[in-house]
């Protein structure tokens, strides 16, 4: 049996669902449900990652600092993680994370621009901080595409290398493909971090195992932005029954989501029909609240502006597109 | 070992210009000479580049300019020292040419987010008379976002402002993909330091979309009491004026929610070189060549002289 490290993004990308509100007291005791689990790393931020608290993305209900140092003290076992989006956090933000204790640091780019992550990765090294790179919005990339910026990804330092489906586009078979493409380019663990707009994740995540993935990322009932992640109870016991190990206790990792259920969100996420759209039309899941406020002030359907979102190409941080799209839409209705 | 190569072509004219030197040829580079190509008043004496292959080289040769793969060693060689020189290379190699260029009497413009020299945004500082010889242009997005940042703080009372802005992939070379840090803690100062706000913030976007998409930056500030009429009266009045250099600079969204104030712009390149959608190194560099043909003036008027070839 082949052992799959999972990864729990529920304090990080779950923060998209809620607005990036979530208080200490949720994260310490989430936190501690999925260190109780033995869970192997669990991440935690503001939904865009360290210093992406903003007008732009939404801003947190508490600092990067008190994140921190509160996930920090509640984990015994497990290792703490985060993310950083180059451009929106730096090196001063990586800094101050090494100094919390993070772990294990992701660097995400969007999936054809490797070369942005070359300074921060070279940096974490030189800090002997584990270091990932993760490629967002994956599918806008071909297998051949993804296998060589994983290659350069290893090349400036990462000790894993993934892909984000950020806009849950994928089928199993396009996961298989690009997974397997980027193992057989590179030697260090393979990433796989699934959305569930098309109500995929969990499936993608095995067809990702499969295919040569060795780091698995997964949330408490699937806690995320949209149509939420790949859920991570149902991942883990599916893991193992396909012939994966990966060393969490399944009772305390339930009660975990029970823990989240309760106290990190209002509901857990449904694939609602914006969320089907926002994964057909390929657009990152995290603009839904923006989507909706805008779209319904103006009087124009949500689903137009994702799909308009999505002939533009629009990129996760590009917000601030919303805007002009519905203004467009508005407009164009108006005349 | 330096070379420089000798131009293919004489340049005329009798009364000597204000020499010029560009290090770097990328996209900034490439249209620095482009525009100084098109100056009256400034001479471009010689260009420098790290590698003879690199396209930005053949595009200079083939204007008739000297170029070179010595790159500051080279600008350092000259038999005089040039009146102005470009940097358009990198955060850190920049600290470098001032050390070297300092002792020269060398005017040094900074397209790099070193945040070295002394900061000037045309329509902020105006660009006529720097007191310090190593002028920082900032960054594209410093550019394109303070006179709304700026404009904005002079009429209202402002709590915050954050500037988000979007580049293409295709024009984002390696030292701008290696000096993201630089670019947000350069412009993060600007803006601060030109609006006197304290609370600030700033992000970068680097888009891959195809075809590339048009710069853009959008100014997010918490303006208490702002009224929609007043914001946009404001932003166009400050927009007007940048586009008296930078005729691509265009507001494409201005909304005021409660006390949170919107603005959007685009800026459109009106280049030779560049694409229409590389309107942030246009701006910068319109400017870049704005405090050069400033100072032409400066040193004609000290020389007694009219400038001109």
């Amino acid at each position: 049996m082949s052992a799959v490290v999972i990864h729990d993004p529920t304090l990080r990308d779950g923060q998209h669902a809620v607005r990036h509100q979530l208080g200490v007291a949720a994260l310490r005791g989430y936190a501690q449900a999925a260190d109780a689990a033995g869970v192997p790393v669990v991440e935690v931020g503001h939904g865009n990652g360290l210093g992406a608290s903003s007008l732009q993305a939404g801003r947190a209900a508490v600092s990067d600092d008190v994140m921190l140092s509160t996930v920090r003290e509640a984990l015994s076992t497990s290792r703490m993680g985060v993310f950083m989006l180059p451009g929106w956090g730096t090196s001063d933000e990586l800094r101050k994370a090494v100094a919390h204790g993070t772990d294990v640091v992701r660097v995400g780019v969007h999936c054809t621009e490797t070369s942005l992550a070359e300074r921060h990765l070279e940096f974490l090294r030189e800090q002997e901080t584990e270091a990932h790179c993760v490629l967002l919005m994956s599918h806008m990339a071909t297998p051949e595409e993804l296998a060589e910026h994983a290659a350069s990804a290893v090349g400036y330092g990462a000790q894993a290398v993934g892909i984000m489906d950020s806009a849950g586009h994928f089928l199993p078979g396009d996961v298989g493909e690009r997974i397997g493409a980027m193992a057989a380019a590179v030697d260090v663990p393979v990433i796989f971090h699934g959305h569930n707009n098309l109500g995929m994740a969990v499936a993608n995540s095995v067809a990702a195992a499969e295919a040569g993935a060795r780091i698995i990322d997964g949330c408490a009932r699937g806690f995320g932005a949209g149509a939420g992640n790949t859920q991570l109870e149902v991942l883990v016991p599916v893991l193992e029954r396909t012939g994966f190990t990966t060393g969490i206790d399944l009772y305390a990792l339930l009660d975990a989501a029970e823990f989240a259920e309760r106290e990190l969100m209002p509901a857990p996420p449904v694939t609602g029909s914006l969320s089907i759209v926002s994964g057909l039309a390929g657009v990152f899941s995290g603009f839904k609240h923006q989507v909706l406020d805008h779209s319904a002030r103006a009087g124009v359907d949500p689903r137009d502006v994702f799909f308009e979102l999505g002939r533009r190409q629009a990129i996760a941080g590009q917000e601030d597109l919303i805007r002009d799209v519905v203004a467009e839409l508005s407009e164009k209705a108006g005349a | 070992m330096t070379v420089i190569e000798e131009a293919t072509a004489p340049r005329p004219g009798a009364v000597r210009a204000v020499s010029v030197a560009v290090i770097g040829t990328g996209a900034i580079g490439q249209d620095l000479v482009s525009k100084i190509h098109q100056s009256d008043v400034l001479e471009c004496g010689l260009v420098a580049g790290r590698s003879p292959e690199s396209a930005g080289l053949r595009r200079a040769h083939r204007l008739g300019y000297a170029t070179t793969a010595g790159g500051i060693d080279a600008v350092l060689a000259a038999p005089r020292p040039f009146d102005v020189v470009f940097d358009a290379t990198n955060a850190a190699a920049h600290v470098e040419h001032w050390r070297l260029l300092q002792p020269l009497d060398t005017l040094l413009i900074d397209l790099t987010p070193s945040k070295v020299g002394q900061m000037v945004v045309p329509t902020v500082t105006g660009t006529h008379a720097p007191t310090e010889r190593n002028i920082s242009l900032i960054s594209c997005g410093g550019q394109a976002s303070t006179p709304i940042a700026h404009a904005l703080a002079g009429r209202f009372e402002v709590e915050y402002i954050e500037v988000v802005s979007t580049a293409a992939s295709t024009i984002a070379g390696r030292a701008t993909r290696l000096n993201l840090d630089e670019y947000v803690a350069t412009t993060q100062h600007a803006i601060s330091t030109f609006s006197g706000v304290r609370d600030t913030k700033v992000l970068l976007n680097i888009s891959p979309a195809v075809p590339p998409a048009t710069f853009r930056t959008t100014v997010h500030a918490v303006v208490p009491g702002a009224t929609a009429e007043a914001v946009r009266a404001v932003v166009d009045e400050a927009a007007a004026r940048v586009r008296a250099f930078a005729p691509g600079y265009q507001v494409i969204g201005c909304t005021v929610e409660g006390d949170r104030v919107v603005v959007s712009l685009e800026i459109i390149a009106k280049s030779e070189v560049l694409p229409p959608y590389a309107g942030n190194l246009d701006i910068i560099n319109s400017a870049a060549v704005m405090v050069a043909e400033q100072h032409a003036a400066r040193l004609a008027l000290a020389a007694g002289t009219k400038v001109g070839r």
